[in-house]
């Protein structure tokens, strides 16, 4: 997620009570609305966002960045751009530690860019993998789309 | 809402000298997820002659997908297609006056029909009928063959900005969605960074410049169904339009994005029956390479406008409850890219 979890609640409150609340006409609406509001207010600050899933993302990020330095073998401007974003990566928070994760990823996709074709292939192909595996955990956690709904309702 | 039916009442009334005008029902649409955009019907009396017309209004919101905003160079696109018989919607007016609208906005005649949405549908089916597919399909690519024939130079559309030669067209595009991800000031996303990167090693070369619609996509297709086939009745929401390659239209058109579900490009045709209809309408090779530059580009310039939505809804600027659910739509975003670039066999 790139929006934090109060932020999210902020906007979805003030846009119930400043967008759709002055659209409701039965009395029986209204108080539900409110509910709704009260309920997400009072969620806002107990809710955090799930270790388990910084941690997996965290831990294939960290393994596939081992293994293109292991594929680099000799190629050192790519291998000390990577070993500075890795040495930059905070062992905990869990969601600090993604953060940097990704961040070193990026670092790498750049550094070894620079190589000749293949050597560029062959060491990004480690991170795409990742990648690849990473939007599917990330896809999976995710309920069915309402997209058709909130464009023709 | 109700506080702009006089102004327009006013708006209307001074540019079409009528007598008297009074909007009868006025809706604010949510297909477009970007401008602000008004359906209204209003009653129109002149030397004592009443008729009820149709109209819609497109406003520069606060803030959005595709900001900062400038409704000009699409008015005066649209303007200038009013008399083409391409299938736009004819737009007489547009304003930057604040006292009328409180934003910039212009005015185009409504055209008849619906705009089927892309989002797949619960219970499994497109958005067509075999029948209306099988007449809109091929129109469709008529359509985008006759948008990429008309003579731009003509009708003095070179304010769009004209691209240089070669490898030039592809370049321009590339850094003006860079630039958009990089405004976005969201931190750099890995798979978007393998996707940019990926654009920059393979810029094809184009030497010939069209009008590019910019989002030529089923969701922007004003359809009209007659039972058994569909007739295309206009092509909307022009905020994107520019001078550039025409395989931008084609790829974007075909992307995985805007399937609704099925098989089909923009729900219609086959992709490569939609190219193979598309390369006989306008009689125009389809490039593989080039093709395969715009069908990334496509997914890195949604990758861009969401998290511009993103970040215009984090800082607070909009609070456009669309724009916060591309928080979660970004992963399947992603995905797409990920299959498209071969990451889980290590990339292309």
């Amino acid at each position: 997620m790139r929006t934090t979890v109060d932020r999210l609640v902020d906007g979805v409150v003030q846009t119930l009570l400043e967008a759709v609340l002055p659209d409701l006409a039965t009395p029986y609406a209204r108080g539900q609305l409110y509910a709704a509001v009260d309920v997400l207010r009072n969620l806002r600050d107990r809710v955090e966002p799930r270790t388990d899933l910084a941690n997996a993302e965290s831990d294939s990020a960290a393994a596939a960045l081992e293994r293109t330095l292991a594929v680099l073998g000799g190629a050192p401007a790519p291998t000390a751009a990577i070993r500075a974003a890795l040495g930059a990566v905070p062992s905990d928070p869990p969601l600090a530690r993604t953060a940097a994760l990704r961040a070193a990823l990026v670092t790498a996709l750049t550094a070894v860019d620079g190589l000749p074709a293949d050597a560029a292939r062959a060491a990004r192909a480690p991170i795409l993998e990742h990648l690849g595996g990473q939007t599917m955990r990330d896809v999976a956690v995710l309920k069915p789309s309402l997209l058709a709904e909130i464009s023709q309702s | 809402m109700r506080d702009l039916e006089p102004r327009l009442e006013r708006f209307l009334a001074s540019r079409l000298a009528a007598d008297a005008v009074r909007i009868v029902t006025l809706s604010r649409s949510t297909e477009g997820f970007s401008q602000e955009t008004f359906r209204f019907d209003a009653e129109v009396t002149t030397n004592g002659q009443r008729e009820t017309r149709g109209w819609v209004a497109k406003r520069e919101p606060v803030a959005g997908l595709l900001e900062p905003y400038d409704l000009e160079p699409e008015f005066r696109v649209l303007h200038a297609l009013s008399a083409d018989p391409f299938p736009s919607p004819p737009t007489p007016w547009f304003t930057r006056d604040p006292a009328v609208l409180d934003r910039p906005f212009y005015v185009m005649e409504a055209l008849p029909g619906d705009v089927p949405v892309p989002a797949p549908r619960t219970d499994g089916r497109g958005p067509f009928t075999d029948g209306e597919r099988r007449t809109l399909g091929p129109a469709i690519a008529r359509a985008l063959a006759d948008l990429h024939a008309v003579d731009w130079r003509g009708l003095g559309l070179e304010f769009l900005g004209v691209p240089g030669p070669g490898r030039a067209t592809a370049e321009r595009e590339l850094a003006r969605w860079e630039q958009r991800i990089a405004a976005s000031g969201l931190p750099a996303d890995p798979a978007l960074t393998a996707a940019l990167l990926w654009l920059r090693r393979h810029v094809p070369s184009c030497d010939e410049t069209t009008l590019v619609h910019g989002d030529f996509r089923l969701g922007n297709f004003l359809v009209e169904r007659d039972g058994e086939g569909a007739r295309l009745t206009g092509v909307l929401d022009w905020e994107m339009v520019h001078l550039g390659d025409p395989l931008e239209d084609l790829a974007w058109c075909a992307s995985p994005l805007w399937r609704a579900g099925t098989d089909f490009a923009s729900g219609l045709l086959p992709p490569d029956e939609l190219a193979a209809a598309y390369a006989a309408a306008s009689g125009r090779a389809v490039d593989p390479a080039r093709f395969r530059f715009y069908e990334v580009l496509t997914l890195v310039k949604m990758l861009a406008i969401m998290q511009t939505g993103i970040r215009a809804f984090d800082d607070g600027r909009t609070r456009d409850l669309r724009m916060a659910i591309f928080d979660h739509q970004l992963p399947f975003l992603l995905m797409v890219l990920a299959m498209t670039l071969n990451f889980f066999g290590g990339g292309d």
